[in-house]
Parts: C-alpha cells; sequence; structure tokens
C-alpha cells in the first residue's frame, strides 16, 4: 500500500468521527502553539537586548561615584587623566541634571546632558542634522544644545530648527544639532536628552567642576578588563585611597551587564520552550490514548482487514499514519496559533514579529516526532494482533 | 481441465492430514475437530455439511489460514502452511483465498464498494482498478445500484452478497464460503449458488459450508462433518 492510500484510509477515517479527531489533535495543538510563541517572544526579548547592546556604543566603561561621606567626587581633571590611560580611545565626562526645555508654547522636561565632542563616539550617537558638539564649543561653554530625536519631535522641531533658539530653563540655547534615534522606549529612552557643553550645565545649573558620570571607549573589546583595572589603579591613586580602602567610584561594563542579560534571556526561553513542550508530550499521550482505544474498538476491522490479506505491516502503516496526520494537524494549527500570538505579544512589546523558519520547522519535525512515537506502540498492538482472535472480538 | 480421473492426479490445493483443534477454556478442553483429514483437488466444488457446532467454521478457518491447528499437518497449495511467518501467511491468503464469512464480516461505516474493493487495495491494484473490478463484482451479484450503501443501510441479505462479492473480487483459486445462503430467500439463494457454480465452471475450486442438505446438492463432492470428526470415512485423503 501507497503512501497516498494510507492517507485516504486515515482521513476518511478522521473524517467519520471529527469530533473525536478534534479533541486528541486539541493537546498537540495546544502543545506547539505554546511552544512556537514562547520561543517566539523569548527571541524577541533576546533580539531586543541585542539591539540595544549594539546602540550602547562598542566597548563602553561607565565610570561613576559610589558616593559616601570621605568619598570624592570624579572631577573634569580625572576624566583628563583617564583618557591618558594606553588602550583608551576617548573620553565623555557626563554632568546630567534635569530640565524644562521651551520652544514657543510647547515645553518638555527632559534630562540636560553636560558633555563634550567625545560623547558621540562613546556613546555611539549619530548626528541626523546639522552638527554635533566641537571641542571649541565645548571648551568655550557655549549656549548650544543638540537634541535627541525623541525630545525634537517631542517639541515639534524638524531639520529647520537648526540654529534656532530654545529655552532651557529659563536661558536661550541655540540648536546646533538633532540626533538620529537609537530606537528605545519609555524610560531611560537613550533618545530623549538634550546635550549641551559641560561647561555650561556646571556654570548656569549644577555648579562646581565635579562630573557625574565618565563614558569611556575601550580602544579594542578584549582590552576591557585591562583597561578597567588602569582606571581603577589610576583613579585610587588620584583619590588618595589607602590600599585597604573600598573605591569610591565604580567603573562599570554595561555591555557584560546586556550580555548576561541576553544569555539569561536565552536560557529562559530555552527553559520556557522546555516547559512548553511538557505539554506537548502529554499532547502526544492523548494521541496515544485514543489510538489504543481504537485499536481496542476497531479490532473486528483490523481481523477482517487481515482475513482479506492485510500484512502486519500494513496494519501498523494505517494506525501510524492515522496517528500522524493527527499529529501534524495539530502541529499545522499550533504552529499557525503560535505565531500568531507571539506577532501579538511582538506588537504590543514594541519589538515587531519575526518569522523564523527554524521555529516552524522545528515545530513541524517535534509534531511529527511525537506522532511516531506515541502512534507506534498502538499501531503495534494492532499489527500484532492474531486474525481470528480479532475477527471473533465482540 | 484435466479429465477426472486420468493419472497422475493433481496435486490437492487443499490437504488436511489428521487435523485436530482444541479449544482450552477454564481447564474445559473442547476438541472442535478431530483427526480431520480431507484432500480437495484443484477444480473441486466440496460442501462441508454438518449441523451446528460440529465444528465446520473452525474447518473453515484453518483451511482459510486465519487459524492454525493445534496438531496435525495442513499444506495449502502445496505450501506447509504451519511453516509460513504470519506475513506469509496473509500473503497466502491475498493470492489464493476468497471467504465468504458466516457473520459477514464486512468494514463498518465502509461503502459496498470499498469493502469489495479492500483485498485489491492489499494486492497492490491501482484505485481505478478496484473501482472496476469491484463494481463488477457487486453488479454479478446484482448490487449495482447498492455501491455506496454502507452495510448498516443494507438488508442482512444484501450484506451476504457483498460479502460474496468481496470473496471473489480476486478472482481467487480457492473460495472458501461459511453459509453463504444463510441469510438469503430462495431466489437470491439460488443466485448466490448460481454465483458460485459459474465460477466452479471455469476452474475455481470452491469449499462450501452448510447445514442445509438442499444447498450442498450444488456442490460435486459431500462431506459431512459431525462432533469434529469427517462421518464419511472413504471420503479421507
Ligand atoms: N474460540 C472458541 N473457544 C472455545 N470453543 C470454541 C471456539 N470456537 C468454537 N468453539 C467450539 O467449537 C465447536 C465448533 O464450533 P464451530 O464454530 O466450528 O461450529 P459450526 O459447525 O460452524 O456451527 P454453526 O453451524 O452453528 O456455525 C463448538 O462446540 C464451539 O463451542
Ligand atoms: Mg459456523
Amino acid at each position: 500500500m501507497n503512501l497516498l492510500e494510507l492517507l485516504r484510509l486515515a482521513v476518511s477515517r478522521l473524517r467519520t468521527s471529527r469530533l473525536r479527531a478534534a479533541l486528541t489533535m486539541l493537546g498537540v495543538v495546544i502543545g506547539v502553539a505554546s511552544v512556537v510563541a514562547l520561543v517566539g517572544v523569548g527571541q524577541g526579548t533576546t533580539s531586543n537586548i541585542t539591539s540595544r547592546l549594539a546602540s550602547l556604543g562598542t566597548n563602553l566603561l561607565t565610570i561613576s561615584p559610589t558616593g559616601g561621606s570621605t568619598a570624592k567626587p570624579l572631577t573634569l581633571e580625572d576624566a583628563a587623566a583617564v583618557a591618558t590611560i594606553d588602550g583608551v580611545a576617548a573620553v565623555a565626562p557626563e554632568l546630567q541634571t534635569s530640565g524644562t526645555v521651551a520652544v514657543g508654547t510647547q515645553n518638555e522636561t527632559t534630562s540636560i546632558v553636560g558633555t563634550n565632542a567625545a560623547y558621540a563616539d562613546v556613546r555611539a550617537y549619530d548626528v541626523w542634522q546639522g552638527s554635533f558638539l566641537t571641542d571649541p564649543t565645548v571648551d568655550s561653554g557655549l549656549r548650544v544644545a543638540v537634541l535627541g530625536a525623541t525630545t525634537a519631535s517631542n517639541l515639534n522641531l524638524d531639520a529647520s530648527a537648526i540654529g534656532s533658539t530654545i529655552s532651557i530653563n529659563g536661558l536661550p540655547f541655540r540648536v546646533i544639532g538633532i540626533l538620529q534615534p537609537k530606537g528605545g522606549s519609555g524610560f531611560n529612552n537613550p533618545d530623549d536628552e538634550v546635550l549641551v557643553p559641560l561647561a555650561a550645565v556646571s556654570k548656569y545649573f549644577v555648579g562646581g567642576d565635579t562630573v557625574r558620570t565618565i563614558g569611556v571607549s575601550v580602544a579594542s573589546g578584549d582590552r576591557m578588563t585591562e583597561v578597567t583595572n588602569a582606571i581603577t589603579a589610576l583613579l585610587r591613586s588620584r583619590h588618595e585611597l589607602a590600599a585597604t580602602a573600598t573605591a569610591d567610584f565604580s567603573v562599570f561594563n554595561q555591555t557584560q551587564l546586556l550580555d548576561a542579560a541576553s544569555s539569561i534571556s536565552t536560557t529562559l526561553t530555552l527553559l520556557l520552550g522546555g516547559i512548553a513542550s511538557i505539554s506537548l508530550v502529554v499532547g502526544g499521550i492523548g494521541i496515544m490514548n485514543i489510538m489504543l482505544v481504537s485499536v481496542r474498538e476497531r479490532t473486528r476491522e483490523i481481523g477482517i482487514r487481515k482475513a482479506v490479506g492485510a500484512r502486519g505491516r500494513d496494519i501498523l502503516a494505517q494506525f501510524l499514519i492515522e496517528a500522524l496526520t493527527l499529529s501534524l494537524l495539530g502541529g499545522v494549527i499550533g504552529i499557525v496559533i503560535g505565531l500568531g500570538v507571539s506577532a501579538l505579544i511582538g506588537q504590543l512589546a514594541g519589538w515587531g514579529f519575526q518569522f523564523n523558519p527554524t521555529t516552524v520547522a522545528a515545530a513541524v519535525l517535534f509534531s511529527l516526532a511525537v506522532g511516531v512515537v506515541f502512534g507506534v506502540w498502538p499501531a503495534r498492538q494492532a499489527a500484532r494482533l492474531d486474525p481470528i482472535n480479532a475477527l471473533r472480538y465482540e | 481441465m484435466i479429465p477426472i480421473g486420468a493419472a497422475p492426479a493433481p496435486p490437492p490445493i487443499v490437504a488436511l492430514d489428521r487435523v485436530s483443534r482444541t479449544y482450552a477454556m477454564d481447564g474445559v478442553r473442547v476438541e472442535a475437530l478431530r483427526d480431520v483429514s480431507l484432500a480437495v483437488a484443484p477444480g473441486e466444488f466440496v460442501a462441508i455439511i454438518g449441523p451446528s457446532g460440529s465444528g465446520k467454521s473452525t474447518m473453515m478457518n484453518i483451511i482459510g489460514c486465519l487459524d492454525r491447528p493445534s496438531a496435525g499437518a495442513y499444506r495449502l497449495a502445496g505450501m506447509p502452511v504451519a511453516e509460513l511467518s504470519d506475513d506469509g501467511l496473509a500473503r497466502l491468503r491475498s493470492r489464493t483465498i476468497g471467504f465468504v464469512f458466516q457473520s459477514y464480516n464486512l468494514l463498518p461505516r465502509t461503502t459496498a464498494l470499498e469493502n469489495v474493493a479492500t483485498p485489491l487495495l492489499y494486492q497492490g491494484v491501482g484505485r481505478r482498478e478496484r473501482t472496476k473490478r469491484a463494481t463488477a463484482a457487486l453488479e454479478r451479484l446484482g448490487l449495482g445500484d447498492r455501491l455506496h450503501h454502507e452495510p448498516n443501510q443494507l438488508s442482512g441479505g444484501q450484506q451476504q452478497r457483498v460479502a460474496v462479492a468481496r470473496a471473489i473480487v480476486t478472482d481467487p483459486a480457492l473460495i472458501l464460503a461459511d453459509e453463504p445462503t444463510g441469510n438469503l430467500d430462495t431466489a437470491s439463494g439460488r443466485d448466490v449458488l448460481a454465483v458460485l457454480r459459474e465460477l466452479h465452471s471455469t476452474g475455481r475450486t470452491i469449499v462450501l459450508i452448510t447445514h442445509n442438505a438442499e444447498v450442498a446438492t450444488a456442490a460435486t463432492r459431500q462431506v459431512h462433518i459431525r462432533d469434529g470428526q469427517l462421518t464419511d470415512g472413504w471420503m479421507a485423503a
């Protein structure tokens, strides 16, 4: 008997008991759908983290003060000293405050970051319109501003705004540039900020020559640890810390953190997928259960088929194909539902929908495997029935 | 056709040699067949006659390779059945034998046409050819207008005729019919017997099982069975 004949038999059989077939498939449908959806969501999260990672800036170290009564703040001199360390590509001290930016009747509360020209390299920003802060403007503490993409759009500013004047905390600043969006959202949106020369922030808004953080771009990824150690040693001596004292600053490798987050997310994806595949196994057991019942109910049919010439393997194939049809059909329905759900979640969470053919192929193979694994035993039971006993079975 | 009595005699298609079949149930042993020896030559039309419970169906199951003897030897078309595997038996059945069961044994929820076509399916015959041959077999039994009826939409007699059609559709060398007229009125019973006689005239071997002496007259030879034993000892091979 060829596959087509077997499929025809299986389909006509399943059509005579549609409700039962549907309920049997339901287990596999739920199993496959949850695997596909959870893996899809997991991959969405991971790729979201990865894209954030790329937008952070390459090989970024962030130095920040840890506070404490005897702590010395970070200063511009500290930043200048760090810049001399071998392996440091660029250093951008940052002094951040929150302020109100106003244009005409529009006003927005956002974060005002005082920094220097290296900031664009260190934090991986690209200029969309106009220009970035330059060394001369920074050195002279001019009242110029570069707007983050979100801030600009919140204030209804576009390319024509370059050269116009906005007010920051009541003081006029000239807009010299607008940044490319990095793509982020909600809290800590990297596109919602206004960049001004560091001297302007310390002079007009904060006072003093301390800085909040120092961003350091390391020349290459494999020198991160070396440079971190060098910075630590340098700042400890500059802050005159005893060898036993705890540092009053920290050197933080954000890439590492996000790497960790991304690997946690991958692990979580595997874990969720694993849990979901348990429901697939349960679905498979459902198929096995129904197939066993079916073999019992159809004992006489099996006897008749054997009497008119079916071999054991014909019966085996018939029942196996029936189980496979159930599991594969359930798998396909499950994939459609699972993709739908992960698309919906992706939409809501804002990372969009990624169609992953590998997941789909894996799900199809998995449901086939479920059909084989849980269909073989009942099918063997059917194939091994003795024809005369099967014919006598009531 | 080989003339009867000519030498050498053709080897028998069915050869039972002191075959017994014992059922053991809860310690009670029922000897359904005892030391039965029977040879049926190709082209014969043999009627096996006996009262209810005498072992007729048991004998048919053994001849049809659905069951194996508890003792004794059986050769079908020269093949020692005891030495064949289950698959070998299935192939032998499929190629050689057509069954008409006492209780029809049609596939439920399956049309008459598909029921009759099923033996062809296991012979690997293509779908179109199957339909053609199954239709012809059903028409031959006067069921041309019932092709797409399922067993539960057919009368007992019609189901029996579907069973006969299924037995002849593969054009087997040996047809085993267990009470094929049991549920038919005289007229359709006669039709079924006519079909069997016609098959016989084209060289098929027929073994007809019945408790009805009149039906048995359709056969060219009669064998009597009682309490699991053949009573006409001179018939034994
Ligand atoms: N599976 C079985 N287990 C135990 N005993 C059986 C079994 N099948 C048949 N028998 C017994 O064997 C004997 C012969 O049965 P069989 O079915 O061959 O009779 P039969 O001649 O076909 O009768 P009928 O004309 O009523 O169909 C009976 O006594 C029956 O009870
Ligand atoms: Mg009987």
